[in-house]
């Protein structure tokens, strides 16, 4: 029976996969219209050529790999296979094109962001003698600007105070990837050494100036003509949202994680999952009973409003993470501290809280990164440039009833996703582990 | 040490106890805002902010927990879960069940139990149940029925409002069904929605074979469609990199998860930009190998291939960086053994690797394929659709279910047919627990919480 379905399995699995083979592609190869519109380069049995040139590069590879270990065989008198280094060789260059993949994208939007003329829709091919520039798959680099940029910063000032509070704040930020870097060289990998101190301290002071910094930038400082003059303001409207999100989802969720790891009160079971499947049902579809909440508290179009909107899709995650994490540590240090006759708060905020930062870290970034790009509800909730996020800031470039800006949108979007992107970067080991743990468990 | 009563006594006592309090203390929140209203009367459209209400009914819960922590010792260990609840019940439940409630109705963009403000109807005189106006009653107000029966209206003063009923109207006279509670100088009509029990649901499914069935097929093709090419590039990657003589093994390790780190509102925007039909770089890099443009954008078909496109490159970091961790977690010596028994690379692949991976793999794949299953950000953000024959405009060729309500409710197109949506979301949420069901019962998650 079983040796019946697992057939029956594979060959409904084999017909599915012909049929896209032999069905479904042709279908949609037949929907390709054979014309090419003007401007647009098409060159016939263009494949042929990159394939030699793919099949050359690997013949390349080849050739080195049996000449290198020749003349290390000769040298060293062993016999050493050269497939070994053959395999390298093709692994970086399938890396080298999983790369080019992955930073076309990036590339693109780079290029845009430095030229004014906004070329992305334009029909006459750039006048080059390279033929990728001409067919427009690498960028025309021949007029780069910072335009799209300036116009971005067009008419803000910039208080002094703030000026000196950006200055420091950058040193801090300087300070934190020069040790992050000498750090790595010297193999220091404990946060409890000299080094690993000063950077959390610099690193401490980095994100108290930068939230200083956002609390004290003020929509008067904006004084540039027409929407896009908004945008560092968009950046800090962002920044403080989620900011506030992230501290508000680590605030909510970490009393209910401990109550759920050590706690065995009657109820625990069907509360845990009725925290769980809450949580499926498509938040943002109550939004307009979530709007009239809001607008009944009077708090429409305030960022308040906002953040309480959005705190009641972040409290299921990361509790149920948080629980995870504290079911992994041991109890009795706990249930030594509980006998010596401290209370279940003092257990909590003494002896869990100091060793749960990577996870309150973790689920604030988390918190942070996913509001950073949320635009929905921000659209609904917040009107007027003045108080918009950088999500519907960048919407309003390619979707505004002024034909698309591809030129300030790229540049916006640079600029916009460095936030997240430093995070990102930073804070790797933390997403990293927090999400394998978090979603092991889940 | 306080014990709590066992079993569902305990449960019920905590809940009820707890309930109490937070229900007394709303209670004062509102009393208190109504005599502050009643005490210094602000004009309407200036009133107090309803937040007052949330601080004068925090004021007084702060107290009531004190003394009843005292009473109850117990009921200390729900206060641990008391911030997380209360912001569950206010900001997820109570708008789910107001949604639920709205799947039932015919609440729409105009049917929004608002007042018509361009209705507004001065009025001159009040005489009992009577208000006098200057004019045709019936036609100032647009009544919905002949003569304004049963026609739900707002009064207002400078001060104060009230919702009230019209028995009829007449030439110049609005007959209420009880005298107004104060004397009014102007009124609104109010765009009632009604309860229409399942009509929402009994539309969906009597439009299924066009709409709902292609959707939700679709749905499931993208989802698995999007784990499938997330997951078989990245787990290729990641058994490349896990190779620890291959050099710059961490550069590319790290470089490779750019598409990870930039926001997907940034990263689908630029994407949908590149597949331009004429101008995008992506068919000018394809034109260069001999293709025709390939209508990514503006062929129903070639749509749900470019969000499949962009599924993979969104998605494969996340699965090479999962298979390096789970990879991580497998000892040397297992290799080493295989190696003296004479293994070659592939069979250690498929004897070993793999089946090794399929154990923490299985609750990813699941955890993902519930997470595309209503991936909005991605397809939404692609912006407008190829039309399809015989649909609406809200369920196109790559809709899937969630911007199919999305668009249903919110969207001018979709007529802002909020109850309709609601409906949708209704089914969204019963098929995401049965995905989740099937999750926790593979994963056995459930068990191991007990």
């Amino acid at each position: 029976m079983t040796a019946f379905l697992r057939f029956s399995g594979w060959a409904a699995l084999g017909l599915m996969v012909a049929w896209v083979l032999f069905v479904y592609f042709p279908s949609l190869l037949a929907r390709i219209q054979p014309n090419t519109p003007p401007g647009f380069v098409r060159v016939e049995n263009g494949w042929v050529y990159a394939l030699g040139g793919l099949l050359l590069t690997i013949a390349l590879i080849v050739l080195y790999s049996w000449l290198a270990t020749l003349i290390v065989n000769r040298r060293t008198n062993r016999k050493r296979s050269f497939w070994p280094l053959v395999g390298q060789g093709l692994t970086h260059l399938f890396m080298f094109m999983v790369l080019i993949f992955a930073y076309y994208p990036v590339l693109q939007i780079l290029a845009a962001s430095f030229d004014p003329r906004n070329t992305l829709y334009r029909i006459l091919p750039p006048a080059s003698d390279n033929l990728l520039v001409r067919a427009r798959v690498l960028p025309d680099f021949s007029q780069l600007s910072w335009e799209n940029y300036i116009q971005l910063f067009d008419g803000i000032i910039i208080y002094p105070y703030q000026a000196l509070m950006l200055l420091v704040a950058a040193l801090c930020l300087l300070l934190v990837l020069a040790l992050a870097a000498y750090r790595r060289i010297i193999g220091d990998d404990s946060s409890d050494s000299r080094w690993g101190r000063l950077q959390g301290r610099s690193l401490t002071a980095f994100a108290i100036l930068g939230f200083l910094l956002v609390v004290f930038i003020s929509p008067n400082q904006f004084t540039g003509q027409g929407t896009e003059a908004k945008f560092v303001l968009w950046v800090r409207n962002t920044l403080f949202v989620s900011g506030i999100t992230g501290i508000l989802a680590v605030l909510l969720t970490a009393t209910a994680g401990y109550a759920f790891a050590r706690f065995d009160f009657p109820g625990r079971y069907p509360l845990l999952l009725v925290f769980i499947f809450i949580q499926m049902f498509p938040g943002f579809l109550g939004l307009v009973a979530t709007y009239i909440l809001i607008s009944n508290l009077g708090l429409l179009n305030t960022f308040t409003g906002l953040v309480l909107a959005y705190s009641g899709g972040i409290i299921s995650f990361g509790t149920w993470v948080y629980k995870g994490f504290l079911e992994s540590i041991s109890k009795s240090l706990e249930e030594a501290a509980l006998i010596d006759g401290a209370s279940k708060w003092q257990v909590f905020t003494k002896i869990l809280m100091p060793l749960s930062a990577p996870m309150f870290v973790f689920i604030f970034l988390l918190q942070f990164v996913g509001t950073y790009s949320e635009f929905i509800v921000a659209n609904l909730f917040l009107t007027g440039v003045e108080s918009w996020t950088v999500g519907m800031g960048l919407r309003n470039f390619t979707t505004g009833q002024f034909s698309t800006r591809w030129g300030l949108f790229a540049a916006a979007s640079v600029l916009g996703s460095l936030p997240i992107l430093l995070t990102f970067y930073g804070f790797q080991r933390y997403f990293v582990s927090g999400y394998t743990a978090g979603s092991v468990k889940e | 040490m306080y014990r709590s009563p066992p079993g569902a006594r305990g449960f019920l006592i905590a809940i009820g106890l707890l309930g109490g309090a937070l229900i007394v203390a709303t209670l004062f929140g509102l009393l208190m805002f109504w005599a502050l209203q009643a005490a210094f009367p602000r004009p309407v459209e200036e009133g107090y902010p309803g937040y007052l209400i949330l601080i004068f009914a925090t004021l007084v819960l702060i107290p009531i927990l004190v003394v009843l922590g005292r009473r109850v010792p117990y009921l200390t260990d729900w206060y641990y879960l008391l911030p997380a609840i209360t912001f569950l019940l206010a900001f997820t439940v109570f708008p789910i069940v107001l949604t639920v409630y709205y799947a039932f109705t015919d609440y729409t963009g105009i049917r929004n139990g608002k007042p018509d403000r361009s209705t507004e109807t001065q009025i001159v005189r009040v005489e009992g149940r009577q208000l006098f106006v200057d004019g045709n009653a019936h036609d100032l107000l647009r009544c919905d029925q002949p003569n304004c029966a049963g026609q739900a209206l707002e009064i207002t003063t400078r001060t104060q409002r009230a919702r009230v009923r019209a028995e009829q109207a007449t030439e110049g006279v609005i007959t209420l069904t009880a005298p107004p509670p104060f004397t009014p100088a102007l009124v609104y009509k109010i765009n009632e929605f009604r309860f229409i029990g399942f009509r929402n649901f009994a539309e969906i499914f009597s439009r299924a074979g066009t709409v709902l069935i292609p959707v939700l097929i679709w749905n499931i093709i993208f989802a698995a469609g999007a784990v499938f090419v997330g997951a078989i590039p990245g787990l290729i990657l990641g058994l490349m990199l896990n190779n620890k003589n291959l050099a710059l093994r961490g550069f590319y390790r790290t470089a490779l998860i750019i598409s990870w780190a930039i926001p997907v509102v940034i990263s689908v925007q630029i994407f949908t930009a590149m597949l331009n039909v004429q101008f995008g770089p992506i068919n000018r890099l394809l034109g260069l190998l001999g293709a025709y443009p390939i209508p990514w954008l503006t062929d129903p078909e070639w749509f749900k291939m470019s969000a499949l496109l962009i599924s993979l490159w969104l998605g494969f970091p996340y699965w090479m960086t999962a298979t390096l961790g789970a990879l991580s977690t497998i000892p040397d010596d297992v290799y080493e053994a295989a190696k003296i028994d004479g293994a070659n690379g592939l069979q250690t692949l498929t004897g070993i690797t793999l089946p090794l991976l399929r154990q923490p793999f299985i609750p990813l794949l699941l955890g993902s394929f519930a997470f595309n299953f209503n991936n909005f950000g991605l397809i939404y953000l692609m912006g407008p659709q190829p039309g399809v024959e015989g649909r609406p405009s809200t369920a196109q060729a790559a809709d899937i279910l969630i911007t199919w309500a999305y668009k249903t409710a919110f969207q001018a197109d979709g007529g802002q047919a909020y109850g309709l949506g609601g409906a949708i979301s209704i089914l969204i949420f019963l098929l995401t627990v049965a995905i989740s069901l099937i999750n926790f019962r593979f994963t056995g998650a459930l068990k191991e919480v007990r």
